[in-house]
């Protein structure tokens, strides 16, 4: 495999030089962020005439997660040839073979408007499979994403045993109370015992 | 109307002006309405983009100015983030110091029944 630095037609001053590790990163959500910061759209700056982003070197491409047990195996990439009757298509595990920086560059190229913007926009992002990159020499900053709220997935307990756990903690709650009242007052009457009215 | 097609590409016949100029005046009353939303859209962005910088949304950095009765307007708002970040820096301190507000939420489930 090549390394390729590329020609970069535009200026680069003024520009941030930004180095992004995708190791463990989830493809779509990257690509988000990265569409944002190649617009230049985190920036007050923005001008939606002018292509003023920070240029992205990405590493680690081949080591991006996708999530979803079906994606490797199913996600199907299209497109068309212009001859009539090829419609090409090729699956993620085939394109991660042949090129693995491909799902991100094509998430990252559909995310972004399509306008005159849009290849200059995309040429400022370089992505590499490894951790090699012949950037060496530009002053490379590292970005890394903001921080992310991973929901805690459901998982479904039968009622049974949520009433059943829901007693035994009442249980016990009932008797650390009852301890704690026999320790505090001598010869209380029994303390009437609130509970709590749980619909059923 | 030949004095209207100025700098039309080719068009300097009068009947092929007309139709052009026409178009054009359309295009231009249309955009001059179109403009000041344009304007609006770009200073939002802005304005969001720098909030982003001191750790807010665009939401959040809007309400927190209208809590305030801070009535600036967004041209200067987005302006302000460009050449003037220490002020804008304030502001979002500002807001970022206000206390939370208790949000009831019990009533609009009231108002169901």
């Amino acid at each position: 495999q090549k390394l390729r630095a590329g020609l970069i037609p535009q200026v680069t001053e003024g520009r941030r030089w930004l180095l992004i590790d995708a190791k463990k990163e989830v493809l779509g959500r990257l690509a988000s962020k990265l569409a944002i910061v190649l617009m230049g759209k985190d920036k007050p700056t923005y001008s939606p005439n002018k292509d003023e982003g920070d240029i992205c070197v990405v590493i680690n491409a081949k080591h991006i997660t996708y999530t979803g047990g079906w994606k490797l195996k199913n996600k199907v990439y299209y497109w068309h040839t212009g001859y009539i009757g090829h419609l090409k298509q090729i699956k993620l595990n085939h394109m991660i073979e042949r090129d693995p920086t491909l799902p991100l560059r094509k998430a990252v190229f559909r995310m972004m408007p399509r306008n005159r913007l849009h290849r200059r926009r995309m040429l400022k992002l370089r992505v590499f499979a490894d951790e090699r990159h012949p950037f060496d020499d530009k002053p490379l900053v590292p970005w890394t994403m903001p921080p992310r709220n991973i929901r805690k997935p459901r998982i479904y307990v039968p009622r049974s045993i949520k009433l059943a756990r829901r007693k035994l903690a009442e249980r016990e709650a009932a008797a650390a109370a009852a301890a704690a009242a026999a320790a505090e007052s001598e010869g209380d009457g029994g303390t009437a015992k609130e509970g709590v009215d749980r619909p059923q | 109307v030949l004095e209207l097609a100025k700098g039309f590409r080719g068009k300097k016949v009068h009947r092929i002006a007309r139709d052009r100029v026409a178009k054009a005046l359309e295009h231009s009353y249309r955009d001059r309405r179109r403009k000041k939303r344009d304007f609006h859209k770009l200073w939002i962005t802005r304005i969001g983009a720098a909030a982003r910088l001191h750790g807010l949304g665009y939401s959040e950095f809007m309400h927190g100015l209208n809590r305030q009765k801070v009535e600036l307007n967004r041209q200067l708002l987005a302006n302000m983030a460009i050449l003037d970040p220490d002020s804008f820096k304030s502001l979002a301190d500002s807001v970022s110091s206000l206390p939370p507000l208790k949000v009831s939420l019990l009533m609009p489930f009231f108002l169901f029944f």
